[in-house]
């Protein structure tokens, strides 16, 4: 990002941080309904002195990177066999069209049978409201790889296993990167939601303390949290992954 | 014994609406080792289909391809493609994707090396090694292109209009190089190009197909000494005989689209 971009990106938050503050300030905010973004600050500095935000978003993001390995692990199997394998797709594919419409709230219940309260019920409902996401995605990139890529690998002798790990994959890749994205988004969903219902630690549970506590800084605090792990990830993970492997792809 | 041997090849696509479009309408080529044969022919006669047949991409509905006496299904390492847009992997570099076929069949690491390094220099691109193929101009990546087919060694090389998406330089350029490249190596080459300038310069022999359902229309053996350049007025003769053989093909598809 060039730095005119940058700067019309900063003055944009601190725009609407100011005019929120002005708002507070002038006391035109409901009371109770809506904190000012200093309050909210100040609940965000409160939860990283005591820690308790601390542990919260470490717990968090320690079940959602386990949920998306294992996401991301099936999805690129299971996508890699629908696009190769025609009988995987027949069958397979169907089904998981049929599962990728299955919000990943619903396996909370499927979560608790099979695992109880517990961080493998958590790890499950992020894994499993992903898994499909990018599935699809590995799928369709997989399939929009050019023919001669294959045809020539295949032609020098390339077979199986090699023909994945060494073709496949790599020329894949670059439409791949979205389908993490996707991945990563799901499984934001699915952790942060079964750590709503049945969980005490993490973000999640963090949003429901103030929930019944009636504590609308601590929700929106929480919330703000989030959004800026998301935009901190994408910034410092897919986006840098991104750039490099369309500098080297001579995707420009 | 012929090197390589096309029995009888047919081969139809299916279009929409349940149409068949008959591409192949029996196929007979034999192939000495050391010809440099030149496949021409008007667009959509089906000449990339019969190479893409013999490299074994695609399988003909009846007919077989015979290597060294021997019927093959599928593709092998002694019969290699070079295809149109030269498909070099993008996420290698120029001397990964050389020793890509290598790597694969499992040659160890300094022989690779040293293979690719020899055939790059062939190409003259031996300091691009490490260069990734987009940072190459398009008649370099192709270069590429022929080096990496070079280095696995193949019996036959099988060329798919190589040389089309070239501005006329590069083209006349490479024209000279592939002949080069020819005498030294002894390869036997088949290479699909609808240029006549270009068949009659690379060729020893230039087979015309008709239209669909293609066959063979005639050939002609072009003896003329090398090297040779696409403009040399010592080819005139062979180039007019060649698009006249051509005209009438051309001529009835124009018909058959129009």
């Amino acid at each position: 990002m060039d730095r005119r971009a940058a700067a019309r990106r900063a003055a944009f938050y601190v725009a609407i941080v100011a005019s929120w503050q002005a708002a507070a300030s002038a006391g035109a905010l409901p009371d109770g309904l809506l904190p000012s973004p200093w309050e909210v600050a100040e609940d965000i500095a409160r939860g990283a002195a005591d820690s308790s935000l601390i542990v919260g978003v470490a717990t968090t993001l320690w079940r959602l990177m386990a949920g998306l390995a294992i996401a991301i692990g099936a999805g690129v199997a299971l996508g890699v066999a629908m696009a190769r394998v025609r009988a995987v797709n027949e069958t397979v594919g169907s089904l998981v069209l049929g599962l990728q419409s299955i919000p990943s709230i619903a396996w909370v219940p499927v979560a608790l049978i099979w695992f109880g309260v517990s961080d493998a019920g958590i790890v499950f409902v992020t894994a499993v409201g992903a898994v499909f996401a990018v599935t699809t995605s590995i799928y369709s990139s997989v399939r929009n790889i050019p023919p001669h890529y294959l045809e020539a690998a295949r032609n020098m002798g390339a077979r199986g296993g090699q023909l994945v790990t060494r073709v496949l994959l790599p020329a894949a890749f670059p439409h791949m990167i979205s389908g993490f994205k996707q991945g990563w988004a799901f499984a934001w969903r699915g952790v942060v939601g079964a750590e709503m219902l049945f969980s005490f630690l993490g973000l999640g549970f963090l949003l429901n303390v103030g929930r019944h506590t009636v504590d609308i800084s601590q929700v929106v605090a929480v919330l703000v949290v989030i959004m800026a792990m998301g935009m901190a990830v994408d910034a410092a993970l897919f986006r840098r992954i991104e750039d490099r492997v369309r500098e080297r792809w001579g995707l420009r | 014994m012929a090197k390589l041997e096309a029995r009888g090849i047919t081969k139809s696509f299916r279009g929409g609406g349940g149409y068949t479009l008959r591409a192949l309408g029996g196929i007979d080529l034999s192939v000495e080792a050391g010809e440099f044969v030149c496949l021409v022919g008007p667009s959509g006669c089906g000449k990339s289909t019969f190479l893409r047949i013999v490299a074994g991409l695609d399988a003909p509905d009846s007919g077989e391809v015979v290597f060294d006496g021997r019927a093959v299904e599928g593709t092998g390492p002694e019969r290699i493609m070079v295809f149109q847009e030269g498909a070099l992997f993008p996420w290698l570099s120029v001397g990964d994707n050389v020793s890509f076929g290598l790597r694969v069949n499992g040659v160890p690491a300094a022989e690779r090396a040293e293979i690719s390094a020899r055939y790059l220099e062939m190409m003259q691109l031996g300091q691009f090694a490490r260069y990734h193929p987009h940072q190459l101009s398009t008649g370099m990546r192709q270069r590429v292109a022929i080096a990496r087919a070079l280095a696995m060694d193949p019996d036959v090389l099988l060329m798919d209009e190589p040389f089309a998406a070239l501005d006329t330089q590069t083209r006349y350029t490479l024209i000279g190089d592939m002949q080069e490249i020819w005498q030294r190596t002894k390869k036997t080459i088949l290479f699909v190009t609808h240029n006549v300038a270009e068949s009659a310069a690379l060729a020893s022999r230039v087979v015309v197909f008709g239209n669909r359902p293609s066959r063979i229309r005639t050939e002609f053996r072009v003896d003329s000494p090398r090297p040779r350049h696409a403009e040399d007025g010592s080819l005139a003769s062979i180039q007019s005989e060649i698009l006249a053989a051509l005209r009438p093909e051309v001529k009835r598809q124009e018909g058959l689209d129009g």
